[in-house]
């Protein structure tokens, strides 16, 4: 029972090469989650009640229910509908890959939208009269007026989202993929040296909050360079 | 349907499971979280510095991998102490239940301990002043007034902790603990019906996550029934 250094130094390289997985599965569905996000908001603010209610319940399942769970139902679940397993969908629906991407994005998006709307709503409205009285129109104002200003409110809450994602990658351990977590877990097996192995991937993950963490806080230096003087 | 009537009291040992863990580590959240919010607010350098560390690695590391050195860290160093004792001794581990319930409350201590610090920073600083004026113990001043007027600013952040606490309580499947997830994959090597089973799941947590949103709204309407009646 002791910390061997040793241990650590030999894991790290195995455990940086299921690093590349879990870079791929977190910017996968970051980009889609995060489309997905921009439709859901558009149709929480659509003014069109069948619209906004769909995305609500939509958010409020996603939100409400445990991010392992979703994956264990269309990893495991999908597979108890023959429709599913004959059609074409079903290349890519037996992947655990693509299970992960599809659970990841759909759970980002109900995050993310809340997000967003957040940001809309923190929008001074007197910037929207203004906009108006200039003749813009409304797809105009929300483009040049809305969206920029929603954009920088959302940030910083947006850099959390990534990081619980980036947090969230590692439930793929669980469906037989070697990302970070999973290449640890297999070589714990084998050396049952937990600390050293697991504290080697919790410094891997480390490193990679606080790389988001500086990207996001540049994004709002850009994003919010007029605010400072 | 028909499957998940006969697996239904499964189901409900399960979620009484879940709801044990939940109040073990709502507990243990709280007290993290005052720890922490209190060392963070502290004059002393050294008690800042570990609760920003323990902030810093437990909000930025996986939820399963800090369940996964709680248990299996703790069972190699009990194993190893048990083992100086009597060399017979083969495995001892702190029960899944117990490891799990303390792993997900280090988490969501992590983060409740951002958000008491920020609802003590909220207390008017005359108020703990005028405390000391009184002759108030550092104890009295902490449980008697900056504690009782700090809760409410932090609930509705607090309240978001607690729906991420229910929802972790998910992983504890992974280490055998024998809540809902674990019933459903059993469930699905006997029935063959995986969606069914993990969709009673998926229903069983939103009732709770509803639950926690409902009573954090009524606890809110209480909190600040102060400010209703200046109205």
């Amino acid at each position: 029972m002791s910390f061997e250094l040793a241990l650590v130094w030999e894991s790290l390289p195995k455990i940086v090469e299921g690093m590349g997985l879990t870079i791929e599965l977190l910017v996968l569905s970051l980009v889609v989650g995060t489309a997905l996000a921009v439709g859901l908001v558009l149709m929480r603010i659509s003014g069109i009640a069948v619209l906004e209610w769909t995305a609500f319940v939509y958010t409020y399942i996603f939100r409400g229910t445990p991010m392992l769970v979703q994956l264990f139902i269309i990893y495991h679940g999908l597979a108890q509908f023959e429709a599913i397993r004959d059609s074409f969908l079903w290349v890519f629906l037996r992947e655990p890959f693509w299970c992960a991407i599809l659970a990841f994005s759909l759970n980002v998006a109900a995050y993310t939208a809340e997000i967003l709307r957040g940001g809309i709503q923190g929008v001074d409205r007197g910037l929207h009269e203004a906009g108006r009285a200039l003749g813009l129109k409304t797809h105009q104002r929300f483009l040049y007026i809305t969206a920029p200003i929603a954009i920088r409110l959302s940030l910083p809450a947006y850099g959390n989202e990534i990081i619980s994602l980036l947090k969230g990658t590692a439930l793929v351990s669980l469906i037989t993929m070697y990302d970070i977590t999973g290449v640890a877990r297999t070589i714990v097996a084998k050396t049952f040296a937990p600390y050293e192995i697991f504290v080697s991937a919790a410094i891997v993950y480390l490193c990679l909050t606080w790389l988001i963490q500086r990207g996001i806080g540049l994004a709002e230096r850009r994003f919010g360079r007029y605010v400072r003087r | 349907m028909g499957v998940v009537v006969e697996w239904l009291d499964a189901f409900l040992w399960g979620a009484l499971v879940v709801l044990r863990v939940f109040f073990v580590a709502l507990i243990f959240t709280v007290v993290w979280g005052l720890i922490g919010a209190s060392a963070k607010l502290s004059d002393s350098a050294i008690a800042r510095g570990i609760a920003n560390a323990y902030t810093t690695v437990l909000r930025g590391t996986p939820e399963l991998l800090v369940l996964l050195i709680v248990y299996f860290g703790s069972a190699v160093t009990l194993t190893g102490i048990a083992k100086l004792v009597d060399p017979s001794v083969k495995f001892v581990h702190i029960p899944p239940f117990w490891a799990g319930s303390l792993a997900i409350s280090f988490i969501v201590g992590a983060y409740a301990t951002e958000t008491f610090r920020g609802a003590f920073l909220g207390v008017d600083r005359g108020q703990v002043e005028a405390a000391r004026a009184l002759g108030l113990t550092p104890a009295q001043t902490f449980f008697y007034v900056r504690l009782p007027q700090m809760w409410r600013l932090a609930l509705p952040a607090f309240g978001n902790h607690m729906n991420s606490l229910i929802k972790d309580t998910a992983l504890l499947s992974v280490i055998g603990v024998e809540e809902i997830v674990y019933v459903a994959d059993r469930a699905t090597t006997m029935t063959n019906k995986p969606f069914t089973m993990y969709l009673v799941v998926a229903i069983i947590y939103l009732g709770f996550v509803s639950v926690i949103i409902k009573t954090v709204a009524v606890l809110e309407v209480y909190a600040n029934r102060h400010l209703d009646r200046a109205r």
